[in-house]
């Protein structure tokens, strides 16, 4: 049971947190849809201080337009990117809300 | 290039490190953190692997459909089937080609690459530039490899942020139906697997030497 | 608080595409970190924090940043010590002559 399935309008949280992270900063605050659920994962933010990383949790293949990503993207407005983000790091994207 | 006797290293003049990464090695030896053997072994590892398995899985999903969707679907039990062992921890995602999607493999955060398979990235790979731009400007960067891909084709780039390692698998080039699957593999590049090119073939020449 | 790592998107120059032969010493880089992470000895996503961590990331190459790294971490466990790797560093870079 995942919090996101695929097809789901998720968006990356732009919280500035410390340490080790794996979202990058140019996807914070961007909306793209899940592609896939890759599985389940430790945290890699707990595991880089020698923590368990427990509980694992869902990792999610989300694809973004480029045009949503860069203001000043140079192509066409159907070249997509994916990441691999983990759970913790995504919130439902309602639409539509300012 | 072997490892060599553990204490007769002379070819490490370019960098600081070189001397500290071997003062590290033999004082974890002297310690008995890591034996003599395990550090062999990694590097055998690593020199079992290169391009050339990833340009064999290329041409083999290009003349059985069947190991095509294995590829696809179970990247490590197909490299298996061939003799590849990319065993371990990490998960390999092959991500295909086609006449409307092109692909392209970066890790913007560190340097992931599907070492298993392909053996070492490229310096190129491991670039601040590269880094930077495959993200925000991928067909520049392609075309600074010499690859145009057309504006109806769509550039998808996969950023390889956690434990997935990709690896693209390009079309098959028109023409070839005649080659054979090792007369397939060369035509297909470490760089093609990446994405920043295509595999070429241009016909009137032989691949047989 | 952007890491220093963290580069997708950050403006670039053209890439070099020039390849430089791999050199034992990075080969060794190489290994020992992989080594110390199959015995679980440490992970490699500490090996990629403390690789984030180095305040000259920029200026270090692909595999200096993986000895510094590894170096960083075995310190950190208490495996070794940064005096013990300065002096035998000395002692090697003496008996191959200097820089």
């Amino acid at each position: 049971m995942t919090a996101f399935e695929t097809g789901d309008r998720v968006r990356v949280r732009s919280a500035d947190k410390p340490g080790h992270v794996r979202t990058p900063e140019y996807l914070k605050g961007k909306t793209g849809r899940v592609e896939s659920v890759l599985g389940e994962f430790r945290n890699p933010e707990d595991l880089a201080y020698g923590l368990s990383g427990l509980p694992e949790r869902p990792l999610y293949k989300v694809g973004f337009r480029q045009a949503d990503l860069w203001s000043d993207y140079e192509g066409p407005a159907d070249d997509y990117l994916y990441a691999d983000v983990y759970e913790q790091w995504l919130e439902h994207d309602e639409g539509g809300i300012t | 290039m072997s490892h060599g006797h553990p204490h007769e290293e002379v070819r490490h003049k370019s960098s600081p490190y070189a001397a500290r990464i071997r003062a590290i090695e033999v004082l974890l030896l002297e310690k008995g953190v890591l034996t003599e053997s395990e550090i062999q072994d990694r590097i055998s590892y690593m020199e079992a692997r290169s391009p050339a398995n990833g340009a064999k899985l290329v041409a083999r999903a290009w003349v059985d459909p069947a190991f095509k969707e294995r590829l696809l679907t179970d990247t490590k039990a197909a490299a298996m089937e061939l003799g590849i062992d990319a065993s371990g921890p990490v998960e390999f995602v092959v991500v295909e080609n086609t006449a409307k999607v092109h692909n392209l493999i970066v890790c913007t955060l560190c340097s992931c690459y599907p070492r298993a398979i392909l053996g070492r990235p490229p310096d190129w790979y491991k670039s601040f530039e590269y880094r930077s731009r495959a993200v925000r400007e991928p067909r520049a960067v392609m075309g600074e490899f010499g690859f145009e891909p057309p504006e109806d084709v769509e550039v998808v780039v996969h950023d390889s942020t956690a434990d997935v390692r990709y690896m693209v698998l390009p079309m098959r080039p028109a023409g070839t139906e005649d080659l054979d699957e090792e007369e397939l593999a060369e035509l297909v590049t470490r760089d093609d697997l990446i994405g920043v090119s295509v595999p070429r073939y241009a016909g009137s020449q032989s691949a047989k030497s | 608080m952007t890491g220093v790592h963290d580069l997708g998107g950050s403006p670039g120059g053209p890439v070099d595409k020039g390849q430089h032969e791999v050199e034992d010493w990075e080969r060794l880089a190489d290994a020992v970190t992989i080594a110390l992470d199959i015995k679980g000895i440490k992970t490699t996503d500490e090996h990629r924090r403390a690789i984030e961590s180095l305040e000259n990331y920029r200026a270090l190459g692909y595999y200096e940043r993986w000895v510094a790294a590894t170096e960083k971490l075995l310190v950190e466990k208490g495996i070794l010590t940064r005096e013990e790797v300065d002096e035998r560093s000395a002692e090697i870079e003496n008996r191959w002559g200097g820089a």
